[in-house]
């Protein structure tokens, strides 16, 4: 998952600072091990949105595998 | 687990023993995949397979005597399979398909003397293994007795492709040898070792003692000399000169090598097997005989006899076990793969998934005929997982926190009766029935308060069994102990379980406290008078796992249904054979497809309605689309008279609800204390659709999780917007779990359109 892009097109827009969001480089971490990932962000206070299928696809995968090591 | 144990628990499984026609076999001629490439028609196949074992199949698969046949299981159904016609039809049509190979020559010399079966098959196997190999014979010819079979039995060109066969391994042959002593004494001096084939006439000349080898390495006493083969007792057998001539080869063999010519050779030769195979079941389907005997099978009929081969092997525990045949394991190769996942120390522990799999029922020691206990090889697993940390967070988190809250203030709670300051009784109905059937707890309390003098406690929390089964040791104590410690403060009364679970727990950790289950209870005082309409059609019992080893809890439930007026129709898979329903072990939580399996499989078990005394045998099997009632449904009928199978499975979050509910209803009623402990999330109304409610439990997410991510958004702003729907989406992260909901503001509360959850962290999680 490291240096992976997760960037696309989203209607959702920052609802506290009224911004729409930007691709933005950011540090996910799970059991010690820290992937940087692009992802949609807040260009304000840094909001970032995980969408449903990155969260019950990549993500879950590379859950379960660092579970399992 | 060490290696020792290991051992231990792959000698004990049987799968993977000779079936009886092999183990009878001298020379253990694979029988089963034999059998199985002619039922399909792949005689080829078959000729495979005996080429692979059988010396000269030309010659033994026509005149076996088939020592294997009177080992067939097939005898305790009808007839034992014609195996030895079926070897006759395969070698007669089919010619030799491989030549096993030939080891690159290792020096040593070898004189075979006599040309019988058994020599020709010491000489043959020793030159496959690289030994110079010579026969020396005073015949014209090789075969010894073999000469005499009518041709029709034993064509001669049969035996003139040993002959071919014997010089491709550069076997050489004299004939017409002269068998003096002095001969022999020559011959004794310049081979390393010598053979003696007892067919053949003229060994009586040599003044050699050949007649009483020993019987494990054929040896005769004299340093490299060893004898076999020939008529014993006026009969010859064909395969007992393949044997002798086979068991030669391997002690001349050892003997070159200067090894132990004893050691380890216990499997050679027919031998005993501790193979297990149920034949209960299978149909009769009597013996094919050829039409015409004369000329033997025709390939239909080789087809049709060989399909009766039912191909023994044990899987007594795989036949029934919806996780062992998920993972394709028998217990010898699942104890492998958690031994090597124990094992690993850097790499990915691929069996982790497996390990927290299993409903850990133990339905497969009850039928393994060594009585392999699976459950504990993988409990004890888990735990080692636990002490090393490398247990997956995700198996059983979600469990792990519901055990949380049930003991936690919103459930846990300890009481005497109402106006009473000790109690004889405790009412103990476990954290599952509270969640989801809290009218037939609140009942079933006041029905014992009534019925049973000196006073009858109440206790709600969690026995435990989660953290047990995810190999939570020091949680699980902790429990235990904590539970201990409030019995003793009650003043030790007698404990009443209504889950099995909670049961078994309680008696395997705490066998001094005095115990008895609801049903139990229930058979010895008077019933409720207001009572549900009892179903007249015939009803299933479905026991649960829990209850395997307890028949008085079983015998009483089925007293009790006899007493109510049910027509129960008992089930196969019942009693100690019971099936889990998807939640022993957290199999549900660490691999949900599977647990759904299971339940469905335990549903399937009987055409009737279920008739359950385990909630989550309830629930889980209501889930998985069987009609099924709890017994207390019907003993305490709910006020809506909705039918009791057709109840639905609460769900993770309305059982929450319903225990924390049932604590504040029955403190306000019955004791008068007054508690709100509402915390302020908890004021959120939520709008959830049945469709969306279905995706929550599936997801495991909660009402409650939910309710605080609302909470929190609301609070504080922090929430995405989609401008043209109108829907916020906001995350927060409780614990461990990060939820995220997409909800959207109602007249009175909040619609909930999708909620997902992940485990890895983002920077600046709110918490």
């Amino acid at each position: 998952m490291s240096n992976f892009s997760f960037i696309a097109e989203t209607d959702w827009r920052c609802a506290c600072c009224n911004k729409n969001l930007q691709a933005s480089k950011v540090n996910v971490e799970y059991m010690g091990s820290v992937f940087n990932v692009e992802l949609m962000v807040c260009p304000d206070c840094g909001f970032v949105l995980i969408p449903e299928d990155l969260a019950l696809g990549k993500m879950l995968q590379v859950e379960q595998l660092l579970e399992d090591k | 687990m060490d290696q020792q144990q290991l051992r231990n628990f792959e000698a004990r499984c049987i799968q993977e023993e000779q079936p009886f026609c092999t183990a009878a076999c001298p020379i253990h001629i694979d029988v089963r995949p034999f059998m199985a490439c002619i039922a399909k028609g792949d005689m080829r196949g078959a000729r495979r397979v005996l080429d692979r074992t059988m010396p000269f199949a030309d010659i033994v698969g026509r005149i076996c005597d088939q020592s294997c046949r009177t080992a067939c299981k097939r005898r305790e159904i009808d007839s034992p399979l014609a195996i030895g016609s079926l070897e006759r039809y395969c070698v007669s049509t089919v010619p030799a398909v491989i030549k096993p190979p030939k080891l690159p020559g290792k020096g040593g010399s070898v004189a075979v003397i006599g040309s019988g079966l058994s020599a020709m098959t010491a000489a043959l196997d020793l030159a496959r293994k690289g030994r110079n190999s010579l026969i020396l014979t005073c015949d014209e010819a090789i075969g010894g007795t073999l000469r005499t079979y009518a041709e029709e039995l034993l064509p001669a060109q049969a035996l003139a492709t040993a002959v071919e066969t014997l010089d491709f391994y550069g076997v050489s042959i004299q004939f017409g040898c002269s068998l003096t002593n002095e001969f022999f004494q020559t011959i004794r001096q310049d081979h390393d070792a010598v053979f003696l084939d007892r067919d053949c006439a003229d060994l009586h000349g040599l003044a050699v003692d050949c007649a009483h080898p020993d019987p494990f390495t054929l040896g005769i006493g004299r340093e490299g000399c060893f004898a076999g083969g020939g008529c014993l007792e006026n009969s010859y057998s064909v395969i007992k000169q393949v044997e002798d001539g086979r068991r030669a080869a391997l002690t001349i063999e050892r003997y070159l090598q200067q090894v132990s010519l004893t050691a380890q050779r216990e499997r050679e030769g027919a031998c005993p097997t501790r193979m297990y195979t149920v034949t209960t079941g299978i149909q009769s389907q009597q013996e094919v005989l050829p039409a015409d005997q004369q000329a033997g099978f025709t390939a239909a009929e080789a087809v049709q006899e060989a399909a009766r081969c039912i191909q023994c092997q044990c899987m007594e525990c795989v036949k029934e076990c919806t996780f062992l045949q998920e993972f394709h394991d028998y217990p010898k190769q699942l104890v492998r793969k958690i031994y090597n996942n124990e094992a690993i120390v850097q790499g990915t522990r691929s069996a982790n998934r497996m390990i927290n799999s299993c409903s850990l029922c133990g339905q497969c020691q009850v039928v393994c005929p060594n009585d392999i206990p699976v459950a504990d090889v993988c409990l004890a697993s888990r735990r080692s997982m636990v002490e090393k940390s490398t247990m997956p967070p995700s198996a059983h988190d979600f469990p792990l926190q519901d055990m949380e809250f049930s003991q936690s203030d919103f459930f846990a709670m300890t009481r005497h009766q109402p106006g009473s300051d000790s109690s004889r009784f405790l009412f103990y109905p476990g954290c599952q029935l509270a969640g989801s059937a809290p009218q037939a707890v609140e009942q079933t309390y006041l029905h014992l308060t009534q019925q049973l003098s000196g006073g009858v406690g109440l206790m709600f929390g969690c026995c435990g069994i989660p953290a047990h089964w995810a190999g939570r040791q020091e949680l699980f104590a902790k429990t235990m102990q904590d539970f201990l410690f409030e019995i003793e403060e009650m003043g030790n009364p007698i404990i009443i379980t209504a889950c099995s679970s909670c049961y078994s727990i309680f008696k395997e950790f705490a066998p001094n406290l005095s115990l008895r289950s609801l049903w139990q209870i229930l058979e010895d005082i008077d019933l409720p008078e207001q009572r549900g309409l009892i179903p007249q059609q015939p009803m299933a019992i479905y026991d649960p796992c829990t209850a395997r080893h307890e028949p008085e809890i079983r015998d009483s439930v089925r007293r009790l249904t006899k007493k109510l007026g049910f027509s129960i129709e008992e089930h196969p898979l019942s009693g100690k054979l019971a099936d889990c329903c998807g939640y022993g072990g957290l199999m549900q939580f660490a691999n949900p497809e599977l647990g759904g399996k299971t339940a469905r499989k335990k549903g399937q078990r009987s055409v009737h309605d279920g008739l359950a005394y385990c909630s989550m045998c309830r629930d889980n099997l209501a889930s998985s689309g069987k009609r099924i009632a709890h017994l207390l449904d019907y003993l305490f009928p709910a006020a809506d008279p909705e039918d009791p199978a057709l109840r639905r499975n609460p769900g993770f979050s309305r059982r929450h609800e319903n225990r924390a509910r049932l604590k504040q209803r029955l403190l306000t009623t019955l004791w008068h204390e007054e508690s709100d402990m509402t915390p302020e999330y908890k004021k959120i109304e939520l709008f959830i659709t049945p469709l969306i409610m279905e995706l929550l439990n599936s997801r495991h997410i909660l009402e409650d999780d939910i309710q605080k991510v609302i909470f929190q958004a609301e609070q504080t702003g922090r929430r995405l917007v989609d401008p043209e729907s109108g829907h916020f989406l906001a995350s927060y992260k409780p614990v461990r779990v990060t939820y995220w909901v997409e909800y959207e503001p109602g007249m009175q509360g909040f619609i909930i359109h999708n909620a997902y959850s992940h485990r890895m962290s983002l920077p600046g999680d709110v918490k």
